[in-house]
């Protein structure tokens, strides 16, 4: 049984108030209201679903999917099979009905056929002249007939009568596969998308005016009026709408034209995956991706974006901020603040009393209390009222005494941090009507010695601020050094924002991050870091952390970082001017709105924006995960009980990643974090009950250690290793051009498979296996940091392709295993390298070794399996005797598991469970007899994942067995352990 | 990128260029043949799919040592698109599916009939594992088809395949026709490719066979003796060919190799051939298409 299934998103559907979704062979249904997935069932059987087509009166649905298709019916939103699938002899790539008892199929060799679906029987078959494999079809119902677009591999879509003998029109221009056909009668269009990344547009147009009928086809002249240029890579798939033409492809990206071709709109979504599928009505979009995400899209967002305002001002503003009302503040050069309602309407001008044009404005966290100071130290205090007509009122107006002041900021709703010249930090109170002065601190020197952000820690009485020199300091029991400073935290310009909740800081900066520190006893403490994909951060809008804004270019962004997507992108000029940007929610009549508001200065005119959200957002219906194939997967569980599983996952899309799923629609990623290159190899090891360190390498041979805590649904993460075994480029480089580099003879290794332990409570060792043959070892101390090779040890001559390691007859041994078959038995010693020669080697397999596993079966004995590209699993039993005398006492192969790369296996008690790139789940029931290895089939499943590169035990409860095989996707399966073999 | 890691990170690509040939796949045929010994006694040979040309080249320096005189041996090259002549091959630019094309094979062996076909062709995959492996089969069943007009009994068909989670049905089709049939990887070919090479040899089809181009074959269904899962599946022989102590193509190996004292960065001796957005390249050149 599959209880958890994650991959490509072949297929989606808008049905009623239903989305619809093929995600491998099941079909997974979900309200389109609340996104809460309704019901989820098998509906193919070993095929993916390329299809879902509700009948015209909308009571079935017909599902395709390979060389299979079904009936479902649907009763109250829930679906049934109405029979078991059946199985044609061709691949069918689309589908039509053409009554509520009749379908019409197209198949890959440019065959239609009828079939009657209450008998299931096959009612009339052509098979059209150019039979050569079809990439794409189109069966368009007519009132009596059907016409047939085939999409050839030759570039050309080929219009042909159902029935008919001869085509009626070729259509040629493309220069690549023909990925999708769409036709609307009514308009006279076809539209094509093809591999040479082109959308192109046809129309038709005819002597005869009823499209029902052959002579207006015969008639007709197909022309190619526009072909349109707006994707990266192959466009996949089109939809049409009464007013869009919506297209998606390998680029990520879904380009919606109107009909004179011109590109209204394009965004990126689905995570730089492959969009595979697609549907709109006249309200929404969905897309189903490569990254096993569904994503729902307005279609008001094509056009409708954002109500715009211009506040007209006479005079230069110079800051601009929304309050807590949401209303505006604008300071201008002439000393005069001004304050606007939210309809823009002007409602009160304060007068104030600068004598320096230098004047810095401050907005308290909770946005009512507004600081303005010049460079003397002159300083007024406004708040705006929280009741009745909106109103502001300056509470405090007074001189201060700091010298020069270059830089002041609000920490909290108490506190002003002022920076002077010399490096000064003052932090003032506000005490009835002045300011009281609590604390001096001083900046060590640098460039321009002020401060970028500051922020308060009231529980430990800490300041922490950043510098122009992107350093972080932090501040504590009024000690005027800095207590710890952490250096280079944010590039040049130093964080644009910091902000404290519990003891974690969190920093934003010009260099692309969001990074994250802890205060412990002895200063701060680096944890991790969020890479988003613009450079110029700015600030969270919501006190959860969900919208980040900043720049990209010349464009002011905002971005839901929980949901990876791009809300706002609104070309202002760039960061340098006076903008703000504020997120706030509405109560229209009990309906709750979110709705973000921006404002820049432009031409010394102040620009708002407004945007309801749900016009502009897409909604998430299914989180993604990795975009490409999964490569390693560790779960965890922080007590065998414990209902939650932890996912750690590394990819080829170069990311490392953290899942949960208690139930099957949570699964949604935790945590992602960054490699240079592909993830290879992951491993844990638990430091404590909810804490496990993630050991991961792969490419560029980088390796990572992080420690992970679990509490809740929440993933504290700190980055404790970035290794590379040449070091990183600048460390090779120097400081020299990369022009004037002398070619390097050395190639970097891949790192293949990586395997942890522990020496003591400080002393990790690594091992891992290069794709230069070598085994390398690396000690860490995990209380100094130190990460150093110890050892590097060559036996294989290719490359080592996994390694396993266990304890036999006392001794921690590691087996490595390698492209030509191999198999090398290691000693380790008590300080944990390895012995200078394998105790033993064997070559088990005939090619390369992609899964083993090794199940002590005696005081000195052990079983070792090994699963690889000869699809066949291999078992040795070997005996461990004194004096590194080591036997194999038998062999047995089992041919008939898999017939391709075996690359997941687990050897448990009396059973074996492998899996493969043929997809299948394969149970084994293993025994030793004297001196004879036997082995029996139990049980073999299907899974919908492509491409496996794996499997994870994640329970054993004895009588029933969890296992998650990875590849391209995730899926989850319950195996019965027959008793005979528990 | 610099300009060497490719041939860092590649050895047989590296080997190609250093060697001649137009592609890293030659190394694949000649590690196929030093297991099986496909070309023994070899003078009539057809490459289907055959651009770049890597096979026909392999095939015209090994079939002429079975010959006294370079002339006994025809090689005959099949491709949809052109490709760069080849001393010795003859070329015929057509569509596997077709009759005419078997009939131009015919007649270019005078009449008689080819001892070896060989075809390494495979389709641009789309990502989707699926329909990659049927468009692959779909492939390999239309070299097949061909292969029935024009291959003498007793003849060997090779062909790449991609193991996927339905080569069970393209095994049990093409034991229909051969004798023995085993599954071959050679070490050229990555450990993390899909793809492998069936070696089918002792061509003999079923009796009353007809060849015929019409009703070309369709694979076949999920059946008692091959199930979609379960203990009874039509799983073929393996045998991992080339030599244990040749390059391997996971390795990482060191622009210096063992015994080498000097390297020298080759071009590739056959650039890549048109791609389909070639046309967009240009036309989008003065445009900016911008992702964001």
């Amino acid at each position: 049984m599959s209880t958890l299934i994650r991959t490509d998103v072949t297929s989606v559907k808008l049905y009623k108030d239903i989305i619809l979704a093929g995600i491998g062979s099941f079909l997974c249904t979900f309200n389109i209201k609340n996104s809460k997935p309704i019901q989820k069932i098998q509906a193919l059987d070993g095929q993916k679903i390329h299809g879902i087509i509700p009948s015209n009166c909308l009571t079935k649905l017909l599902i395709f999917g390979g060389k299979q298709f079904v009936i479902f019916n649907e009763i109250e939103s829930i679906f049934k099979p109405r029979g078991d699938a059946v199985v044609y002899d061709d691949w069918i790539h689309t589908a039509v009905w053409l009554s509520e008892n009749e379908i019409a199929l197209l198949s890959a060799h440019n065959v239609v056929t009828t079939w009657d679906i209450t008998t299931t029987k096959l009612l009339q078959q052509h098979i059209n002249k150019d039979n050569s494999i079809l990439y794409s079809g189109l069966l368009q119902p007519l009132q009596h007939d059907i016409l047939v677009f085939s999409g050839t591999v030759y570039s050309q879509v080929i219009l042909q009568w159902f029935g008919d003998e001869q085509p009626l029109h070729y259509l040629k221009g493309h220069k690549g596969v023909i990925f999708s056909i769409r036709c609307n009668l009514q308009k006279g269009i076809i539209v094509t998308t093809s591999d040479d990344r082109s959308v192109k547009i046809w129309s038709v147009t005819s002597a005869c005016s009823d499209y029902n009928i052959k002579t207006y086809w015969k008639n007709a002249h197909i022309d190619c009026v526009h072909d349109l240029y707006g994707h990266l890579a192959r466009v996949m798939r089109n939809t049409l709408t009464n007013l869009y033409i919506i297209s998606v492809g390998e680029d990520s990206a879904i380009c919606f034209w109107d009909y004179n071709g011109n590109l209204l709109k394009k965004t990126i979504s689905h995570q730089n995956s492959c969009i595979w599928s697609l549907d709109a009505d006249e309200t929404n979009l969905v897309t189903g991706g490569g990254d096993c995400g569904i994503m729902m899209h307005p279609l008001s967002s094509v056009t409708h974006n954002s109500h715009d305002e211009v506040i007209d001002i006479s005079v230069t503003p110079k800051k601009i901020l929304f309050t807590a009302r949401n209303n505006i503040v604008i300071t201008r050069v002439d000393n005069i603040l001004n304050y606007y309602n939210s309809n823009f309407s002007k409602i009160q001008e304060i007068k104030l009393n600068h004598t320096s044009t230098y004047q810095l404005v401050g907005l308290s966290s909770c946005k009512q209390l507004i600081a303005v100071v010049d460079m003397d130290g002159h300083l007024d205090i406004i708040i705006e009222n929280c009741k009745g007509d909106p109103g502001l009122t300056k509470i405090i107006e007074t001189q201060l005494h700091l010298g020069k002041i270059l830089s002041m900021q609000w920490a909290g709703n108490r506190h002003l941090v002022f920076c002077s010249e010399g490096g000064v930090i003052t932090v003032g109170a506000s005490k009835r009507n002045t300011i009281e002065i609590i604390a001096r601190y001083l900046l060590p020197p640098c460039k321009e010695r002020w401060l970028t952000a500051s922020a308060l820690n009231d529980t430990r009485d800490a300041l922490v601020v950043g510098d122009r020199c992107g350093h972080v300091h932090l501040y504590e029991s009024r000690r005027q050094q800095p207590a710890y400073t952490m250096k280079r935290v944010h590039g040049r310009y130093g964080p644009t924002s910091i902000d404290i909740r519990n003891d974690i800081v969190r920093t934003t900066g010009r260099d692309g991050t969001v990074r994250y520190l802890k205060i412990i006893e002895s200063g701060l403490k680096y944890m991790s870091c969020k890479d988003l994909e613009f450079e110029w951060v700015e600030k969270f809008l919501d006190s959860q952390g969900k919208y980040l804004c900043g720049f990209r270019e010349r464009s002011l962004v905002v971005y839901d970082v929980e949901n990876d997507l791009k809300v706002v992108d609104v070309s202002c000029g760039g960061g340098h001017r006076a903008w703000d940007a504020e997120r706030y929610i509405e109560n229209n009549h009990g309906c709750y709105d979110e709705w973000l508001r921006i404002m820049f200065v432009k031409n010394t005119q102040v620009y708002v924006h407004t945007f309801r959200l749900r016009d502009i957002v897409s909604t998430v219906i299914l989180p993604g995960t990795h975009s490409k194939e999964i490569n390693c997967l560790r779960t965890y569980r922080c007590r065998d009980d414990d209902p939650v599983t932890w996912f750690i996952t590394g990819g080829e899309d170069t990311t490392l990643r953290v899942s949960t799923s208690e139930q099957e629609a949570e699964f949604r990623d935790r945590a992602v974090f960054r490699h240079l290159s592909n993830v290879r190899a992951v491993r844990l090891l638990s430091v404590a009950k909810d804490e496990t360190l993630v050991v991961s390498a792969g490419g560029r041979a980088q390796i990572c250690i992080r420690s992970i805590t679990f509490t809740d649904r929440k993933v504290t993460a700190e980055e404790l290793v970035d290794y590379q075994i040449k070091g990183t480029d600048k460390e090779r480089r120097g400081n020299q051009n990369w022009r004037n580099c002398s070619v390097d003879f050395d190639p970097e290794t891949r790192i293949m498979d990586v395997v942890v332990d522990e020496l003591n409570e400080d002393r990790v060792v690594i091992y891992t296996a290069c794709s230069d043959g070598e085994v390398r070892v690396f000690e860490w101390n995990r209380r100094g940091g130190r990460f150093t090779m110890t050892q590097e040890v060559r036996h294989h001559r290719t490359c080592i392709l996994k390694m396993k390691m266990f304890t036999c007859c006392n001794k921690k041994i590691i087996s490595t295993c390698g492209t030509r078959g191999d198999v090398a038995f290691w000693e380790v010693s008590s300080d944990g390298t390895l012995a200078e020669e394998p105790a033993l080697v064997l070559r088990t397999n005939d090619s390369g070794i992609n899964s083993v596993d090794v199940k002590v079966t005696g005081d000195c004995q052990f079983l070792l399996a090994t699963g690889g590209d000869d699809n066949a699993v291999h078992m040795n039993l070997v005996r461990v005797a004194g004096e590194g005398r080591w036997v194999v006492v038998t062999s047995h192969v089992y041919r008939d598991a898999h017939c391709s790369q075996v690359t997941g296996l687990a050897l448990l008690d009396g059973l074996c469970v492998t899996t493969g790139v043929d997809q299948r789940l394969t149970s084994v029931s293993w025994r030793v007899e004297g001196e004879e290895i036997k082995t029996e089939f139990i049980d073999q499943k299907y899974s919908d994942v492509s491409d496996i590169h794996g499997m994870d035990v994640v329970r054993d409860t004895g009588d029933r067995l969890t296992v998650c095989v990875y590849g391209k996707g995730i899926q989850v399966f319950e195996l019965l352990r027959p008793p005979c073999v528990a | 990128m610099g300009k060497t890691s490719k041939d860092k990170r590649d050895i047989y690509y590296r080997l190609a260029k250093e060697e001649g040939w137009r592609a890293r796949s030659a190394f694949k045929l000649l590690q196929i043949n030093e297991e099986h010994n496909i070309f023994n006694g070899v003078l009539r040979a057809v490459d289907l799919c055959a651009a770049p040309g890597s096979w026909s080249q392999v095939l015209t320096k090994k079939l002429r040592q079975n010959a006294e005189n370079d002339d006994d041996v025809k090689i005959v090259a099949v491709d949809l698109q052109a490709m760069a002549a080849l001393p010795g091959v003859k070329q015929i630019q057509g569509d596997i599916t077709k009759i005419s094309t078997a009939n131009e094979i015919i007649k270019e062996f005078e009449g008689l009939k080819a001892d070896l076909v060989v075809c390494d062709g495979a389709p641009d995959v789309t990502g989707l594992h699926d329909i990659d492996e049927y468009v692959q089969s779909q492939l390999l069943l239309a070299a097949l088809n061909i292969t029935t007009h024009v291959l003498k009994t007793g003849g060997v068909f090779v062909a790449k395949i991609f193991r996927g989670k339905d080569v069970t049905l393209v095994y049990s089709q093409l034991k229909l026709f051969f004798e023995f049939v085993t599954v071959s990887k050679p070490r050229s070919s990555r450990n993390s490719s899909i793809e492998a090479f069936v070696i089918c040899q002792n061509y003999n089809p079923p009796p009353g066979y007809v060849p015929t181009m019409i009703n070309p074959l369709l694979d076949h269904k999920y059946c008692d003796f091959n199930q979609l899962t379960g203990p009874n599946r039509f799983i073929v022989p393996f045998i991992a060919c080339g030599d244990l102590s040749a390059y391997d193509s996971d390795t990482s190996y060191p622009l210096l190799l063992e015994g080498q004292t000097s390297y020298e960065y080759k071009e590739p001796v056959q650039g890549p051939i048109d791609p389909p957005y070639k046309d967009i390249l240009e036309k989008t050149k003065s445009m900016q298409i911008n992702n964001s």
